[in-house]
């Protein structure tokens, strides 16, 4: 038993916290919630060239082999960050499954264009009526030789830039993942204003025609498929909060530490002190949940119960912290330029993102056995 | 990273869990005992000789005086089966005394008591808390004079827990007045059937008995001191160290006979009992991480003072919640005590329900700890 990092792994993370906090401070968070386009194209490519989109792909599709550790220690620090961009939905919701379950043609043609950074991908997954079941898939694709998708796609994170979506949708055989050049005919999209600001679409197919080797893995078993993207885009939305709590954290004790009212730090409150003390413990249970989840996913073995606990613990305890957070800066933390906001809304998208609490509790009830 | 026991460690934990399972009586009898106020009766005392014959009790102290020389993290196993199987995993001889007689004891002290020890022949009960100190330890009273060739003490303790089993008082007693509160006080090693010591029961509402300690005018031999004079505090914020981890067998144990009951009774397919039953279930395994934490902190030899106090009130918070919501599934059967026709569960739940106050006192209250992860474990400032 050994909950260090390897020497490797705490070199990934230095280096992921220097480069994003040279690269990516609260200004540049800001200032993409703005942007039409939402993330820096200039900062992808650098990203790229560190090496972080091929994190997790072998070194056959450019990458460098890494595992759900490496991945979760990266995404932390992008959390810490607030690094704004299509990394979870590229690497993680699209390029993850196309390692998975694609055909050799198409991880030759898809992952070493992730991984050098050329190729943006999205997920389309969730319908109008919000469910994560498989009967909450309405989208329809008709036809055999070639696909003909019809129907509503809402919450696809940076649809209006992506090269192509992955669509899931209901075939003849049942549920499948259609990959749709983000250029044919017939896609509409819309942006959904959101709490976080993080370029999420509404994305309606009108008849787009696919051919039907663009499948990926085979039609029918496409819901077997949706599920591991689920657990995979569960455990990064978790190891992104980690990181951006921690941060959190640090921001309340310095604060505390520093704002002196009735002559004295209010951190010498013990009410202020108690307050943190919680947000500490809170914190420390979803970083024990997420790696050990993300380490039995490294190892190959079932880790979906891990996955649940990880994610509804890191949900609620992301509210709790950045909730009591907001109560020790007090009014300095309503204001618009001060970064603790950033982190709350972001915080409450990471919680609805793959299933909020309630969600993963009744997952973790049917793997107990109820 | 590696969040299991390697395979090696698999397999002595398997070996003590066959120990527990082979001895059914002497564990149950272990529980009765200690629930029903006695302590560590006859059938206690027997099951820990049993474990001290395979050197379980000490295993990481020197062969000469009765260990192994393993590593921390078979301490820790046996730990968590004990409190799987007996509802308790440490006692004050192994955890505290021992090791600080290891640290700093005479050749004399240590060949005599820590044998004994590792035997599971004797043990000692903590001597620190007064009615004027509790959380604020330093400021203890009771007296110690230095008459030459002895030590008079005058005083009281109070809540110590097992001085009407225990052969010796691991007693804190004020040698000085001049200076800070914390330096003046020592530490002594003190035979409980010594003339003078008087013992009361105090019988907690979960049915633990805790005594009142007297002391008139009672003799010791300078002997007695451990250490050095004016370092008791120290010595006691020492032994601290050593005994850090809250291991959760013993509610593990709970939630399965709970989860049980959810299944045969036919109420698993409610959804608000699924949800807190799920909730149950994340949060024990959020207490399993945060001890793995402690341990994996005291395998590398690195002073666990803030994981220790962030796992220790978490658990301890977390038990409560976990008879509380087991309580309140049951409904109103669920305040009927003890084994009878329409208790659920034997009433074990009502039981931890009481029990788990006192977890949640004993070790530092959850405020002094929330105090300690705030200032020394975050950095808050003091004022």
């Amino acid at each position: 038993m050994n909950l260090d990092l390897s020497e490797e792994q705490e070199m990934l993370r230095k280096m992921a916290r220097d480069f994003l906090e040279e690269e990516c401070p609260t200004s540049h968070v800001r200032e993409m919630e703005q942007d039409e386009k939402g993330y820096s194209p200039a900062l992808w490519r650098k990203m790229a060239e560190l090496g972080w989109m091929g994190l997790v792909f072998p070194e056959e599709y450019g990458g460098t082999g890494g595992d759900f550790v490496d991945l979760t220690i990266l995404l932390g620090e992008m959390g810490r960050a607030l690094l704004p961009g299509p990394f979870i939905p590229t690497v993680v919701c699209s390029g993850l499954p196309l390692l998975h379950y694609g055909t050799k043609e198409q991880k030759g043609n898809f992952l070493p264009r992730i991984a050098g950074g050329s190729l943006i991908l999205t997920l389309a997954l969730t319908e109008p009526d919000v469910r994560f079941d498989e009967s909450g898939i309405q989208v329809r694709a008709k036809g055999e030789t070639r696909y003909s998708i019809s129907g509503t796609k809402l919450f696809v994170p940076y649809a209006h830039i992506a090269e192509g979506i992955i669509c899931a949708a209901r075939t003849k055989k049942g549920i499948a993942l259609l990959l749709v050049p983000a250029e044919s005919a017939g896609i509409s999209l819309t942006l959904l204003t959101t709490i976080a600001a993080d370029k999420q679409y509404e994305v309606v197919f009108n008849r787009v025609k696919v051919p039907a080797g663009n499948v990926l893995g085979k039609a029918g078993e496409g819901w077997g498929i949706v599920r591991d993207i689920e657990k995979w885009g569960a455990l990064a939305h978790c190891g992104y909060e980690v990181g951006s709590l921690e941060r959190v954290l640090e921001m309340t004790v310095s604060y505390a530490n520093e704002r002196i009212q009735f002559d004295r730090p209010i951190g010498s409150f013990q009410a202020i002190q108690h307050k943190c003390a919680d947000m500490a413990m809170d914190i420390d249970g979803a970083r024990f949940l997420t790696y050990q989840a993300a380490w039995k996913a490294s190892q190959g073995v079932e880790m979906s119960r891990e996955i649940s606990m990880a994610k509804a613990w890191t949900g609620e305890a992301s509210r709790r912290v950045c909730l009591s957070s907001h109560q020790i800066h007090a009014a300095i933390g309503l204001f618009k330029d001060y970064d603790l906001e950033l982190h709350f809304r972001r915080a409450k998208a990471a919680e609805l993102a793959f299933g909020e609490g309630d969600f993963h509790r009744e997952r973790v009830a049917r793997e107990l056995g109820l | 990273m590696d969040f299991e026991f390697s395979p090696e460690e698999k397999r002595f934990k398997q070996e003590v869990r066959q120990f527990f399972q082979s001895e059914p009586e002497l564990c149950s009898g272990f529980m009765e005992e200690w629930h029903g106020g006695e302590g560590f009766g006859p059938r206690s005392w027997a099951l820990l000789r049993k474990l001290g014959e395979r050197r379980w009790l000490t295993p990481s102290w020197p062969r000469k005086y009765g260990g192994l020389e393993l590593p921390y993290i078979y301490y820790y196993i046996i730990q968590e089966e004990m409190s799987y199987w007996l509802g308790l995993y440490a006692c004050v001889g192994t955890a505290m005394a021992g090791p600080i007689i290891l640290q700093h004891g005479t050749e004399e002290q240590k060949d005599f008591y820590l044998p004994q020890i590792a035997r599971g022949e004797i043990e000692f009960c903590l001597g620190y808390s007064e009615p004027q100190a509790g959380s604020d330890l330093a400021n203890l009273q009771l007296r110690a004079e230095d008459k030459g060739d002895h030590y008079l003490l005058n005083g009281q303790k109070t809540y110590n827990t097992r001085c009407h089993f225990a052969q010796y008082h691991w007693l804190a007693a004020r040698t000085g007045s001049e200076g800070p509160k914390h330096r003046g006080i020592s530490l002594f090693i003190v035979d409980l059937k010594t003339p003078g010591i008087s013992i009361t029961p105090l019988m907690t509402f979960s049915g633990e008995r805790t005594n009142d300690v007297f002391y008139d005018n009672v003799r010791v031999p300078r002997s007695s001191l451990v250490g050095e004079v004016g370092r008791g505090f120290y010595y006691i914020m020492e032994a601290l160290t050593y005994e850090r981890v809250t291991p959760v067998g013993a509610q593990q144990r709970l939630f399965e006979e709970l989860i049980k009951y959810v299944r045969e009774s036919g109420r698993g397919s409610d959804p608000l009992v699924r949800q807190k039953i799920a909730e149950l279930a994340i949060e024990l395994e959020a207490c399993r991480l945060f001890t793995l934490n402690v341990v994996a902190a005291q395998s590398k030899g690195i002073v666990p003072t803030y994981e220790a106090s962030a796992a220790k009130v978490f658990i301890t918070e977390a038990e409560l919640r976990l008879a509380n919501t087991a309580v309140n599934l049951f409904g109103l059967r669920g305040q009927i005590q003890g084994d009878t026709q329409w208790s659920v569960l034997h009433g074990a739940f009502e039981f931890i329900y009481r029990e788990s106050l006192m977890e949640l006192i004993i070790r530092g209250t959850s405020e002094i700890l929330r105090n300690v992860i705030a200032q020394r474990g975050l950095g808050l400032r003091r004022e």
